[in-house]
């Protein structure tokens, strides 16, 4: 617990301890990790004084809380309106299919990190894949499975979620 | 150039400053805007922004030259965006091959790159400036007037455009009642998608008993399509920081929450730079511009839930809670988040109020219809040729949107449909296309304003499925606290597969019916009190489609597959092979030159040739 | 203190007493299940519709945490709060089908049956009223169990799904529970109680005479440091069982042999 405690502390200090910005407390706990690591969450609920079970509610509750470790790269695929309508339902059923992961999950190699949102506000764009920040207009299934098996396991991948160094 | 920042002590002191601002801009300096919006920004514009700063730098000319980073000009389909001054030269699809062209022509030149001008396409004609294209006269830009124009992280830039006036006429000759009298005769009803009269909001909370007060503006903005806040808040966020200071001065708060979706982190950004530069010149903070005023704001991001964009699961979500909506029947305004009086409005609406303050309520009220007074900014996307963000004066009607700035449809395919409201909203067909666009004429056709999300549809959308992913859509996304929210929208949705997969049973649609008649009164929250709306609208006005769907097992729109036929048009067929190969039952047959064929018995419709012929040689049946 | 006319029944409440309140004062039975007077109400299962008269038109309120603030009146027999009602119950049946309990509150209610088929299962037999939930929280104190994921796929859980380290082994989640899904499971050889089916264990306090199993050793710390009973006489009369320590008392007077063993 010791070497948890600076994460933690660091973090709690950042918010004053505040109950009320848990959530931002969690997003820059997982901004850190990659994900949110169990033991890590334990502390977080010791020191502010919140049960576990409501930390583990919040965890599971919003999309972007990840209780797993995630790929190497981040592949964001969206679902709004638009781009449905122009075919990212056939694109997310062609990267299931091919990499066998499910949205929401990572690949068994851990390649990628495969979420799918509603919507990134660039509908003009549709459809829009994102991988690791970087955005592609007018995806199809075949160009988005190229992407996808370019993609390498042993590079770096940039560190998509922005780091939030402190609070407003 | 004015380098220092300076605090300001008084309401004077602002209209001090941006004289001096303004005076400092010479005439003879030439500009070029850049956008850097979310859309501009994913095809590359940073890079032109930085290549024309490099430029600039290096022209070393007499004449100076700035490039500027700007927020969303709302027409996402042509972008990256760059405009010129002076002239206002309206570049649009500009790639970096481009900066120094335009850079050696237009800025240093004088003179325009015809290639880069917007042409229409219809009559071919190009234009220069942006207030003459179609997609732009039509507007009646209030409150995105200053996106495109200014520099979003430059608290300076708003100042000079007259920033921050508003906020000093009502520190130095207001009371708060004043203010709310002047929202109450602009009749400015709020922009979320509630429409709920803004002036009584304000006045039930500062009636309200309780202390600390506190005001939100909520920029969760989850419906898939609109993007209208994201770019207000990346844009110009000082509208809104402005508008939620004249707010709280009005209900007497003195602490406020901007609550941005986790999905939009330039926006969380842009709004943290805008509220760190106001505290550097005294305009949050302790005793505001020399005034007994004090307010300051703290920004939350979402966690990735839909439903926090309702108001009571938005505070939750504030609380370090899950995002679960509670009872309304002792409303927000009276306890609401921490259990005290609350003020929450949309981005959109908080952006409304300096302009308000500025020109006066009535001036305001001029606009629009007797019951939607202003502006309404629409994201208009889908199948449209001019997609992006609009702002117009509420009563237009929704044919002049989608046909005199739309364009109209693409492809030359025939209008079916445009969707309105999000997922709580409804589809509205052709018929209704004179419609006038305010709040209770689209919810008299069944549908919402909601948000401002317009998503338009061509004869190729299969409106059944339409209502299955809005349907599919809510059920992730519903917080799963309430039966008939939680059970009913699995229900309809079991039932819209079923008639999606050719597998509807007759007594389907009036299933759908009773249940979404009993979401409707026993849901917990507008998400599910609404969330049959879309399935409604279209049983509504494509009872047609459903029926086909039920009893023929057929799709008219040809989407839903297994639903309609494939097959190969002999006269386009140039016999490349590549269908029969790629067919995963052998289902093709043909030989060379001789026009392939496509065996209905062996077809397992899965549409494989369709996608891979290259000659569009494959139809739909 | 506001009169609520209540199927044509006036009766008298508190301010802010809920129309549920009114009902029982009046003897009218609204069906509830996520509604306990041990516990706050939020009104998530939307079983306790009921009709509230706004004049020119009703509005459909929930029983169990409508304040009444003025006089009103509210209709429980009508049709449209019935069939409100009836639906959501028909949803429920729906989900949980086994359970007999819910069968039985449905066919109180006049529902015997459901239109729907079982479309949603995150929890086998759950329906998600939260009771146990707010129990552990509210009234022990200990908030072992809470929700887990969104929507359809809600479920109540303790913390990464593993065995709670703040359940104490009370029981109140099953005894709270309206559908019977919670169960207390006594492991008589590893002397500890289960919580099912949150998997959540604590050793039981055995009888130091006749080694039966007692209570869970857990729940009597709370009860001790709660009730402030810390002397030594009551921690030595936990060391037997109710039986035990009744056989002790009277053999004290002299009544019964009692040999320790």
């Amino acid at each position: 617990m010791a070497q948890d405690n600076k994460i933690i502390e660091q973090i709690v200090d950042r918010y004053d301890a505040d109950v009320g910005m848990l959530i931002p407390m969690m997003q820059d706990l997982q901004a850190e990790c990659g994900y949110l690591p169990a033991e890590h969450v334990r502390c977080l609920s010791k020191r502010l004084g919140i049960p576990l079970s409501r930390l583990y509610a919040v965890a599971t509750f919003y999309s972007s809380f990840r209780l797993a470790p995630k790929g190497a790269h981040d592949v964001t695929l969206c679902m709004g309106t638009v781009c449905y309508l122009k075919g990212s339902g056939r694109i997310s059923e062609a990267i299931c299919r091919e990499f066998r992961v499910e949205p929401g999950g990572t690949t068994r190699d851990r390649l990628f990190s495969f979420q799918a949102v509603n919507c990134v506000g660039a509908c003009a764009l549709a459809p829009v894949m994102v991988v690791d920040g970087k955005y592609y207009d007018g995806a199809t299934p075949d160009s988005a499975l190229e992407i996808l098996h370019k993609l390498h396991p042993a590079e770096e991948a940039a560190e998509t979620t922005t780091k939030e160094a402190q609070s407003d | 150039m004015i380098s220092v920042s300076t605090r300001f002590t008084s309401c004077a002191d602002i209209e001090t400053f941006a004289q001096k601002l303004r005076s400092e801009g010479g005439p003879a300096s030439k500009l070029v805007r850049v956008c850097i919006g979310t859309g501009c920004s994913a095809k590359g514009s940073r890079r032109l922004y930085e290549l024309f700063c490099e430029a600039a730098k290096q022209s070393g000319q007499d004449v100076r030259v700035e490039a500027k980073c700007v927020g969303c000009h709302g027409f996402c389909e042509r972008g990256p965006i760059v405009v010129v001054e002076p002239g206002d030269i309206f570049y649009q699809r500009v790639e970096e091959p481009d900066v120094a062209e335009i850079f050696r022509e237009t800025v240093l030149g004088a003179r325009v790159v015809e290639r880069l001008l917007y042409e229409d396409p219809g009559t071919g004609k190009k234009a220069e400036k942006a207030n003459e294209i179609d997609f732009y006269k039509v507007q009646e830009r209030i409150v995105l007037g200053n996106n495109g124009l200014i520099d979003p992280t430059k608290i300076t830039d708003y100042i000079a455009e007259g920033g921050y006036k508003a906020l000093a006429k009502v520190l130095s000759s207001m009371t708060p009642d004043d203010v709310i009298s002047e929202v109450e005769a602009a009749g400015l009803r709020g922009r979320g998608g509630g429409g709920f009269p803004t002036a009584r909001k304000w006045r039930s909370c500062r009636e309200a008993q309780g202390s600390p007060k506190y005001v939100i503006c909520n920029g969760d903005e989850g419906d898939p399509g609109a993007f209208m806040d994201r770019s207000i808040m990346e844009g110009n966020p000082h509208s809104v920081i402005e508008g939620m200071l004249i707010g709280a001065y009005a209900i007497g708060s003195e602490q406020g929450y901007i609550y941005v979706r986790n999905e939009y982190p330039l926006a969380v950004e842009h709004l943290k730079m805008a509220i760190s530069q106001a505290r550097e010149f005294g305009l949050l903070g302790k005793n505001i511009l020399g005034s007994s005023f004090s307010f300051d704001i703290r920004i939350n991001r979402g966690g990735g839930a839909f439903v926090c964009g309702e108001s009571t699961a938005l505070m939750a979500s504030l609380e370090g809670r899950t995002g679960e909506p509670r009872a309304k029947y002792i409303h927000t305004v009276e306890s609401g988040l921490w259990e005290k009086p609350t003020n929450l409005n949309n981005v959109e609406t908080w952006a409304n109020i300096p302009a308000i303050i500025n020109r006066g309520g009535k001036s305001f009220a001029d606009i629009g219809t007797e019951k939607s007074k202003g502006t309404k900014v629409f994201s208009l996307v889908g199948k449209v040729v001019n997609s992006g963000l609009v702002e117009v004066p509420m009563g237009i009607r929704l044919r002049q949107i989608i046909d005199d700035i739309g364009g109209g449809i693409p492809d030359g395919k025939r209008f079916k449909a445009v969707q309105t409201g999000g997922p709580s909203g409804g589809c509205i067909p052709a018929e209704h296309l004179d419609t006038r666009v305010d709040f209770d004429e689209l919810t008299k056709l069944g549908s919402m304003m909601g948000s401002g999300g317009m998503i338009v549809m061509d004869e190729d959308t299969c409106m059944v499925n339409v209502a299955k992913y809005f349907t599919n859509f809510l059920q992730k996304e519903s917080c799963g606290k309430c039966t008939p929210c939680r059970e009913g929208l699995a229900q309809m949705l079991y039932i819209l597969d079923r008639i999606t997969d050719g597998e509807g049973q007759v007594g389907d649609v009036e299933r759908l019916e009773g249940l979404a008649e009993l979401l409707e009164v026993t849901a917990l929250c507008a998400l599910g009190k609404t969330a049959a709306n879309p399935i409604i609208s279209t049983i509504r006005y494509f009872r047609d489609e459903y029926d086909a769907h039920i009893k023929e097992k057929r799709c008219p729109a040809k989407d839903c597959r297994g639903l309609f036929r494939y097959d190969i048009d002999p006269e386009a067929c140039k016999a490349c092979g590549i269908c029969l190969k790629n067919c995963p039952v052998d289902a093709i047959t043909g030989e060379k030159k001789v026009p392939h064929v496509i065996d209905q018995e062996k077809c397992t419709l899965c549409g494989t040739c369709w996608e891979k012929c290259p000659f569009a040689a494959v139809l739909k049946v | 203190m506001p009169t609520v006319t209540i199927d044509g029944c006036k009766v008298t409440v508190k301010k802010d007493a809920t129309i549920l309140d009114a009902a029982k004062k009046a003897g009218i039975w609204i069906p509830t299940l996520c509604y306990h007077s041990a516990v706050s109400s939020d009104a998530s299962c939307r079983l306790c519709m009921v009709e509230l008269d706004r004049g020119d038109w009703r509005q459909l309120v929930t029983a169990c945490n409508y304040p009444v603030r003025r006089d009103i009146v509210v209709y429980v027999s009508s049709e449209r709060a019935q069939q409100a009602r009836s639906g959501v119950m028909e949803l429920l049946l729906a989900r949980a089908p086994e359970s007999q309990e819910l069968k039985a509150l449905a066919e109180r209610m006049g529902v015997y049956e459901t239109r729907y088929p079982k479309v949603t299962e995150s929890q086998r037999n759950c329906i998600l009223c939260g009771l146990c939930i707010r129990v552990c929280e509210e009234v022990i104190g200990q908030a072992a169990i809470g929700y887990a994921g969104r929507g359809a796929d809600r479920a109540v859980a303790a913390p990464f799904r593993q065995p709670s380290e703040d359940c104490i082994g009370c029981g109140a989640c099953a005894a709270i529970c309206p559908v019977g899904t919670i169960k207390i499971r006594i492991h008589e050889d590893e002397q500890e109680v289960e919580i099912s089916p949150f998997k959540s264990r604590a050793k039981l306090l055995v009888c130091q005479e006749c080694g039966a199993l007692i209570a869970s050793t857990l729940v009597n710390e709370q009860a001790l440091t709660k009730a402030n009973l810390n002397s030594e006489e009551f921690r030595a009369r936990l060391r037997l069982c109710p039986k035990c320590r009744r056989l002790q008392t009277v053999a004290q007077l002299g009544a019964v042999t009692f040999r320790k063993k």
